[in-house]
């Protein structure tokens, strides 16, 4: 009885099919729990990456090392100006490693992150503004 | 904002120095004949002081070479002093902040802290133009700032925003207080930055 019951489960596992998600996606998912933090923004325009600009409202790149089940995460942010670095990049790195794990599955072995740029809160300041 | 070799100088001045004191007071001694007076063995006064054949010490192949590695050896310690007068401004290359490097790494390069302190500084009345320098690592960081000020800007006033503002925010990003500042004051004739800004709350009616 239990063997045909465990031969009928295993024959339900191989029929709902399988799900292979994509190094890219992890990289948006990650990209997109560090644009959730308020003190943390990505770069916007340009073309190839040239003449881009710090934007608090843009998504930081985020490249992702797959082995497996298991991450490494390389992020590159920008962060507000003046916050505590050490602390703003742990919290980050710690928030990151738990969403990207909620939401994938995949364990976050590492998350690697290299501080871009630094711009204050009142960015404005000094500039001409459009009204 | 550059450093200069200055404890190098005084070093190898103080060397040589001492070494040219040593020599001229042997002289002396000799001159008046009391280095005689205290070691008969050495050379009397007014006598020659080399008194053996020069070409038989220096005639051998080896003693050539080994004046010849002396002076090339000189020569290039001479090269090197030189060479070391040239102003270097020894920036820090990035600043690792990450505690755990198992969990990951954290950088941050020096010169992104140093726009972010200039584009501070810039927003001071009567601030023409700032350049910033951070030395030292992250834990014992050091920051150089060359500040230009137009020549209407109360001076004082800009440093007191600099000491209270710019300087403790440098510090509270990096979580650790400064080993030294350093301040260059520049005046110039061009209008400051602020100066063009225009803050607003309000409608403008045309």
């Amino acid at each position: 009885m239990n063997a045909t019951a465990a031969a009928a489960g295993s024959r339900d596992l191989d029929s709902r099919g399988r799900t292979v998600l994509d190094r890219k996606v992890l990289e948006k998912i990650a990209s997109q729990v560090a644009s959730e933090e308020s003190f943390a923004g990505g770069s916007s325009g340009g073309f190839l990456g040239i003449g881009a600009h710090s934007d608090f409202s843009a998504r930081p790149r985020v490249t992702v090392e797959l082995a497996g089940n298991i991450a490494v995460l390389s992020v590159e942010i920008g962060l507000l100006y003046p916050v505590p670095l050490r602390q703003a990049t742990e919290q980050l790195r710690r928030r990151i490693s738990e969403r990207v794990n909620a939401l994938t599955g995949v364990e976050v072995r590492q998350v690697d992150i290299t501080v871009t740029w630094l711009k204050p809160a009142d960015e404005y300041a000094g500039r001409r503004r459009l009204l | 904002m550059r450093q200069h070799a200055g404890a190098l100088n005084r070093t190898c001045l103080v060397i040589l120095g001492i070494l040219a004191l040593a020599g001229g007071v042997l002289i002396l001694l000799m001159a008046s004949g009391t280095l005689q007076a205290m070691n008969p063995a050495t050379v009397a006064a007014e006598s020659p002081v080399v008194t053996g054949d020069l070409d038989a010490v220096f005639g051998p192949a080896s003693a050539k070479a080994m004046v010849l590695v002396a002076g090339v050896a000189m020569g290039a310690l001479g090269l090197l002093w030189i060479l070391a007068q040239i102003p270097r401004r020894n920036s820090a290359d990035r600043y690792r902040l990450h505690q755990d490097p198992a969990s990951g790494t954290t950088l941050c390069d020096a010169s992104v802290l140093g726009s972010a302190v200039e584009s501070q500084i810039n927003t001071l009345p009567g601030v023409v133009g700032a350049s910033a320098l951070l030395r030292g690592t992250a834990t014992e960081p050091e920051l150089a700032m060359k500040v230009t000020v137009n020549n209407r800007a109360d001076i004082q006033d800009v440093l007191h925003s600099i000491n209270t503002r710019v300087i403790p925010d440098l510090a509270t990003a990096l979580e650790t207080p400064l080993r030294r500042t350093g301040i260059q004051l520049e005046v110039s004739g061009r209008n400051a930055i602020s100066g063009t800004t225009v803050e607003t709350t309000g409608t403008v009616v045309y």
